[in-house]
């Protein structure tokens, strides 16, 4: 994982960021069938027990697919590339992609988690979201 | 039970209108199909009217416009599906006994609204990191690609097909065919998908009439076309991550409708079905069944799709060629296919088809496959 900044998380319910620059995208796991869900949710699809448990995913996952994105909200500057990440807790996450040219993204890449500058709040103190990059070579 | 017929349909021309609002043209639309039924507005006893983004009481605004006041009146949002799914309620009516003459409209003055692209509702985590309505059909589009060799020419005779049909509506938005040329080399929105791929922000509105067997015995001149089937259902929320090249939801709403129309998919003769993009058109006609899994590029490469094809897809231009005023969009998917079962749809007509059908589905939000999904079966 990699991490470059310590502000807040953009959005706290969904994304942990702890003090020592780690953090995790954050759901439900259902204790009854062990379905997992993002974002948090108040009970399961699968078989609508409301034991659930707020888990912290993988920072590791597969990548299912891709875009570039070249015409946004003012929000967003363009272009950014968006993802879809699969989680092996069973959830597929969408996030912008970062640490790789454009041309050289691929479905079914290992792809990480990373914590990074998002934006800032209504003080304008820099906020902390999350991309997925490319995993680090280690294995 | 009654059937529910289907005796007036009126659309406005969908396009650009910067000289009037949703209230003016729900209120064209509808004064059109009350006269195309041929009735004493006074027998209409309740009405529905969809839209997204145009309001609180858009309905009871329409309604006064054009003197009917008091009746039992819902305000319906379900995204793309708001007209589609303000059909689904008013023959509802029908169906329940307690109604005999019911009005749907749909309506909607997008330009106004916005420019760009759609994006999920702001408070959504995935509109939070910069998710778009073309960014998540472009990512559909991409995984299409890979696991069903999809090209990306075969992608562009989508909107190809859809604005040579467009071209022959006098009521659509674009009205000048394209290349495959013209399409690959549009403004890239969210690659694979260009501007010719997506649909255009639209004004418009449609309304159509609908009786039960008593009031059409009565009133509707021979002229009436049954509404077989109309069926709504909502996005189940993913337990596991499943294909996104293929579409549950739309099977799922399909099949109710198939049921309750007594069909299946082969006896359909035509289709209108939510083309938002050119990717969603083959989503969408796979997950109705009409055409196999990973298939039709291909059919669309052959011509099958085209209005004297096997079955012809889209014939009125669909989004991509006609427009696509959200909430107006279901309603005028069912003036098409009306028009086209009672043989008035020009130099567009499908020759001796009887059974049409009518697909919207729309909205997005994080976990779920889709938000909400309509089928209509028209029949002769
Ligand atoms: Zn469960």
């Amino acid at each position: 994982m990699t991490t470059s900044v310590m502000g807040a998380s953009f959005r706290p319910g969904e994304l942990e960021v702890r003090s020592d620059g780690t953090g995790n995208l954050m759901g439900s796991r259902c204790r009854a069938c062990g379905a997992s869900f993002f974002p948090v949710r108040e009970a399961c699809a699968g078989c609508l027990s409301q034991d659930l448990e707020t888990i912290p995913f993988s920072t590791e996952g597969v990548l299912y697919t891709y875009s570039i994105v070249r015409q946004s909200t003012p929000a967003f500057e363009v272009p950014y590339a968006l993802g879809y990440v699969d989680f092996p807790e069973g959830v597929r996450i969408m996030g912008q992609i970062s640490g790789i040219d454009f041309e050289d993204i691929r479905i079914g890449m290992p792809m990480e988690l990373s914590l990074e500058p998002f934006g800032e709040d209504d003080e304008g103190h820099p906020l902390t979201g999350y991309r997925f990059r490319p995993s680090e070579v280690t294995k | 039970m009654t059937q529910v017929h289907i005796t007036g349909v009126g659309m406005t021309r969908f396009g650009k209108h910067p000289d009037s609002d949703a209230t003016d043209l729900g209120a064209a639309a509808l004064l059109e199909a009350i006269a195309d039924a041929g009735i004493d507005a006074r027998l209409i006893e309740s009405a529905y009217v969809g839209h997204v983004f145009q309001g609180m009481v858009m309905g009871q605004r329409i309604l006064a416009q054009v003197g009917l006041a008091g009746l039992p009146l819902v305000n319906v949002e379900n995204a793309c599906s708001s007209g589609a799914t303000a059909i689904r309620e008013a023959s509802l009516a029908i169906r329940a006994g307690e109604n005999d003459v019911v009005v749907a409209v749909g309506t909607e003055h997008l330009t106004s609204q916005f420019a760009g692209a759609l994006t999920p509702d702001p408070s959504d985590p995935e509109a939070a990191i910069g998710a778009t309505m073309p960014g998540i059909y472009a990512m559909r589009a991409t995984r299409y690609m890979a696991d069903h060799g999809m090209t990306r020419e075969q992608l562009a005779l989508i909107p190809v097909k859809n604005k040579a049909n467009a071209a022959q509506n006098p009521l659509a938005h674009f009205r000048k065919a394209i290349t495959v040329e013209d399409v690959l080399e549009s403004r890239a929105v969210a690659d694979p998908l260009r501007l010719h791929d997506c649909s255009p922000v639209t004004d418009g509105a449609a309304a159509v009439i609908m009786m039960s067997d008593r009031a059409a015995a009565k009133y509707a001149n021979g002229r009436g076309v049954k509404l077989a089937a109309s069926s709504l259902r909502s996005g189940s929320v993913d337990v596991e991550p499943t294909s996104m090249t293929y579409e549950p939801l739309t099977w799922a709403t399909a099949l109710d409708a198939y049921e309750k129309a007594g069909i299946g998919p082969e006896d359909v003769d035509f289709a209108e079905v939510h083309d938002c993009f050119s990717i969603a058109e083959v989503l969408r006609v796979e997950g109705l069944g009409l055409f196999e899994q990973g298939s039709y590029p291909r059919a669309v490469e052959r011509g099958e799709a085209n209005i004297d094809g096997r079955l012809p897809v889209n014939p009125s231009g669909g989004l991509i060629g006609k427009g696509h005023p959200l909430g107006g969009t279901g309603v005028a998917q069912v003036v098409e296919l009306v028009r086209q079962l009672r043989g008035e749809a020009g130099d567009r007509q499908i020759e001796g088809a009887n059974i049409g059908l009518a697909h919207c589905r729309g909205g997005k939000a994080v976990g779920i496959e889709g938000a909400a999904c309509t089928v209509q079966i028209v029949t002769r």
